[in-house]
C-alpha cells in the first residue's frame, strides 16, 4: 500500500530524513518510534504532503501511485489520514461543517453522492458515541478551547468519519490520560480491517499496549535502524533508545 | 428646493476634497468629479430607470420598514408603525464641501423620528443607477427619542453599472437612555463611487450599535463621526470590507469622547484579493475634561494577494488623564498551518481559502446588531467571499 524508498526530506537548510525506506501493506500496523528529533514528525508530514518539506531523493508511492506528485488534498481523497500531534483551532468553522465538507470531497472524488445533513448527522453522531464524545462539540469551532485530549479524540472522530485506507497518527497519544487513550485506541482499532494500514508514530510504548503493532520500526537520525515485532517496543521501554543506536552504529 | 446654477455647481465641485487634503490622502475623487462634470454636461437630468425589480427583491430580503431613495427620489412607504416620517423642509447647513454638494443638489430629504420601540427595524434603500452618467445625493436624518429603542438599515445598492456617483448623509441622534442599532450594507455596483457620511450624536446614558458591510464599489469612502457630549453612553461599532480586483474602501471612523464616563469601541475586518486597495483611519479625541473614558481600536486585515494594498492608521489624540485607549492593527496572510491542516482533510485550496475567510468574518456576522438583518448579511458576505476568492491568479 505505501511504499517509500531511501527517503531524504529536509526543512530549509536541514536535513531530517536521511535515505528512509518503509513498506506497509494492507492489514498491517505499524509503531514508529525513535527519541525527539529522529524526524517521526517529518516523516508523517511528507506523506501528508505538508509543503515546508522538501523532498530530495527518493520516492512515495501509494497504492501503485506517485504521492509526491499528489497535493495534500488530492491525497487525502486517495485514502490518506493525517492524525495531528498539533491539532489546529479553527475558531468560527464549525466542527459539523469540516467533517461533512471532508466526507463530501472524498464522496466527489470517487464518483459517490454527497452525504445530506440528516444521513451526516447520523454518521456522526454514532462515531461519536464511540469515542466517548459528546455531540455538541459538532456545533463548536474546529478544535476552538478544545483540551489536548478533546482535540486528540477529535482527531480520531475525523478518521472515523473519513475512514481512510492509510492512517497515520502523529503523537496521538502524547497528553492522553488513561481515559482518552483507551477511547482514541478504541477508534484506531475499531479501523482495522484487512483493507487498511495504520502507521502510528510515538514516543513512548504505552500506546502500544491498546493497539497491537505488527511491527515496530526505530528512527534516529532520519533513517530506520531497527525493526521488529511488537517485542521491540518493550524492549525500548525498558532500555532506551542509546541501546539499538549504539548496536546500529556498532 | 431650487437647484443652484450650474456654474455654482461646478465651482463646488471643484472644490470637492483631493488627495492633498490630509483625511483624503489615500482616496482620490477624480471619478466623482469627472461623472459629475459629465452629468452636468448633459444637463444634469438623470434618467428614469426601472428599479422596481431590484427594490422589490431587496426590500423583500431583510423585514423592515422600507423607505427608498432610488437616484435621489424619495418613495415613503404606505405604513410605517412606530416611526414618524416627514420630507425635510429645509436646507440642511453644509460644513464641508461634499456636504454643501449634498444641499445643493438634494432632491428630497427625510426626518424620522422614532418613539417608544417600533416592531421593525426602518430601512433606508439608497439606490442609484441611471441611462447615462449620473450624481445622486440623499440626506436622512434619524431621530431616536428619549427612552426608545430601534434599529435603522442603511442599504446601498445600484441598479446595472453605468457610473455613478452618490453622496450621502446620514444623521442619527440618539436621545437620553435611549438605544439605537444600525446596520450599513454597501452592495454597489463597480462603476459606483460613493461618499457617504454617517454623523451619530448620543444623549445621555444611551447606546449605539453599528456594524458597516462593504461588499462592492469601485470606489468607496465611509465616514462614521460620533459626538459624545453627555455622560453614560456606550458605543461599538463594527466594519468589514471585503476588496477584489478594481476596488478602493476607505473607512474613516471619528469619536469625540467630550464628557466621561462613557465606552467606544470599534472592530474593522478586512479582506482583500487582487489589485485594491482599502484604507482604515481610526481617530478617536479625548478631549479635556472626559474622564473614565474608555475607547478601544481594531483593525484585521487578510491580504490574499500581493497586490492588495492596505492603509491603516489608528490615532488616539488623548487630553485627559482618567482615560483607558487601546489599540490593535493587523496585516497577514491566511494562517499556512491552518490551510494545510484543511487541505489535509480533504477540501481543496480553494475551498480551504473560503472556509479560513468565512471564519475571519463570521465573528463580525454573528453580532450584526439589528437581528432581522443578520441572515441577509450572512449571506450576502458568504456570497461575495465566494466571488472574491475565484477571481484571480491566487488558485492558478
Amino acid at each position: 500500500m505505501l511504499e517509500i524508498k531511501n527517503l531524504k526530506s529536509r526543512i530549509g537548510d536541514s536535513e531530517i530524513l536521511r535515505g528512509l525506506s518503509l513498506s506497509v501493506k494492507a492489514g498491517e500496523v505499524h509503531a514508529i518510534m525513535g527519541p525527539n528529533g529522529s524526524g517521526k514528525s517529518t516523516l508523517a508530514q511528507v506523506v501528508a504532503g505538508h509543503q515546508d518539506y522538501e523532498v530530495t531523493e527518493g520516492s512515495v508511492a501509494f497504492k501503485g501511485q506517485d504521492l509526491l506528485e499528489l497535493e495534500p488534498e488530492e491525497r487525502a481523497r486517495e485514502g490518506i489520514f493525517l492524525g495531528f500531534q498539533y491539532p489546529v483551532e479553527i475558531p468560527g468553522v464549525n466542527n459539523a461543517y469540516l467533517l461533512k465538507a471532508a466526507l463530501n470531497a472524498k464522496r466527489k472524488h470517487h464518483g459517490l453522492d454527497e452525504i445530506d445533513a440528516f444521513e451526516f448527522l447520523k454518521l456522526a453522531k454514532e462515531k461519536m458515541a464511540t469515542l466517548g464524545m459528546d455531540p455538541k462539540f459538532l456545533n463548536r469551532g474546529v478544535n476552538e478551547g478544545f483540551s489536548g485530549g478533546e482535540k486528540k479524540r477529535n482527531e480520531i472522530l475525523q478518521m472515523a468519519v473519513l475512514e481512510p485506507e492509510l492512517a497515520i497518527l502523529d503523537e496521538t497519544d502524547s497528553g492522553l490520560d488513561i481515559d482518552a487513550l483507551k477511547a482514541v485506541a478504541q477508534g484506531v482499532n475499531a479501523l482495522r480491517s484487512p483493507e487498511r494500514a495504520i502507521v502510528l508514530v510515538t514516543h513512548y510504548q504505552r500506546l502500544l499496549d491498546y493497539i497491537e503493532p505488527d511491527f515496530v520500526h526505530v528512527l534516529s537520525q532520519g533513517r530506520i535502524i531497527k525493526s521488529g515485532d511488537k517485542t521491540l517496543a518493550l524492549e525500548l521501554e525498558e532500555k532506551g533508545y542509546d541501546w539499538v543506536r549504539e548496536a546500529a552504529n556498532g | 428646493m431650487t437647484r443652484l446654477p450650474t456654474n455654482k455647481l461646478r465651482e463646488i465641485v471643484g472644490r470637492l476634497p483631493t488627495t492633498r487634503d490630509e483625511d483624503w490622502k489615500y482616496t482620490d475623487l477624480s471619478r466623482a468629479r469627472d461623472i459629475t462634470s459629465r452629468w452636468l454636461d448633459a444637463g444634469g437630468e438623470t434618467d428614469a430607470a426601472e428599479m422596481a425589480e431590484d427594490i422589490a427583491r431587496i426590500t423583500a430580503s431583510i423585514d423592515a420598514t422600507w423607505f427608498v431613495i432610488a437616484n435621489g427620489e424619495l418613495q415613503l412607504p404606505d405604513d410605517a408603525p412606530g416611526v414618524s416620517a416627514t420630507h425635510l423642509d429645509e436646507a440642511p447647513a453644509a460644513d464641508s464641501a461634499l456636504a454643501e454638494l449634498n444641499t445643493a443638489l438634494l432632491l428630497d430629504g427625510l426626518r424620522l423620528r422614532i418613539d417608544g420601540t417600533p416592531g421593525k427595524p426602518v430601512g433606508l434603500l439608497l439606490i442609484d443607477g441611471a441611462a447615462s452618467a449620473a450624481t445622486s445625493q440623499a440626506y436622512v436624518d434619524v431621530v431616536f427619542a428619549a427612552q426608545s429603542s430601534g434599529e435603522v438599515i442603511e442599504y446601498h445598492a445600484s441598479l446595472g453599472a453605468t457610473d455613478h456617483y452618490a453622496n450621502t448623509m446620514v444623521g442619527i441622534t440618539v436621545g437620553d437612555n435611549a438605544a439605537a442599532s444600525h446596520v450599513r450594507i454597501q452592495n454597489r455596483d463597480l462603476n459606483h463611487v460613493q461618499t457617504g457620511r454617517t454623523r451619530v450624536a448620543v444623549g445621555r446614558d444611551a447606546k449605539f450599535s453599528s456594524a458597516g458591510f462593504d461588499l462592492g464599489g469601485g470606489l468607496i469612502r465611509n465616514d462614521i463621526v460620533i459626538d459624545i457630549a453627555q455622560p453614560g453612553a456606550e458605543i461599538s461599532f463594527d466594519g468589514l470590507y471585503l476588496a477584489g480586483e478594481g476596488q478602493h474602501i476607505d473607512n474613516h471612523s471619528r469619536v469625540d469622547h467630550r464628557v466621561g464616563p462613557a465606552t467606544s469601541s470599534q472592530e474593522y475586518r478586512g479582506i482583500l484579493n487582487g489589485k485594491c486597495r482599502c484604507v482604515w483611519n481610526g481617530k478617536a479625541i479625548v478631549h479635556e475634561g472626559a474622564d473614565g473614558t474608555d475607547a478601544d481600536q481594531a483593525n484585521h486585515n487578510l491580504l490574499l494577494s500581493e497586490k492588495a494594498e492596505i492603509d491603516a492608521k489608528p490615532e488616539l489624540e488623548i487630553y485627559t488623564d482618567d482615560v483607558k485607549c487601546s489599540h490593535g492593527t493587523t496585516v497577514g496572510q491566511l494562517d499556512e498551518t491552518s490551510l494545510f491542516y484543511l487541505r489535509s482533510r480533504g477540501l481543496d485550496k480553494q475551498q480551504a481559502t473560503q472556509v479560513l475567510t468565512h471564519a475571519f468574518a463570521a465573528g463580525l456576522v454573528s453580532r450584526v446588531p439589528v437581528e432581522p438583518a443578520r441572515e441577509a448579511i450572512g449571506a450576502l458576505v458568504e456570497a461575495r467571499l465566494a466571488t472574491l476568492i475565484q477571481s484571480n491568479e491566487y488558485f492558478s
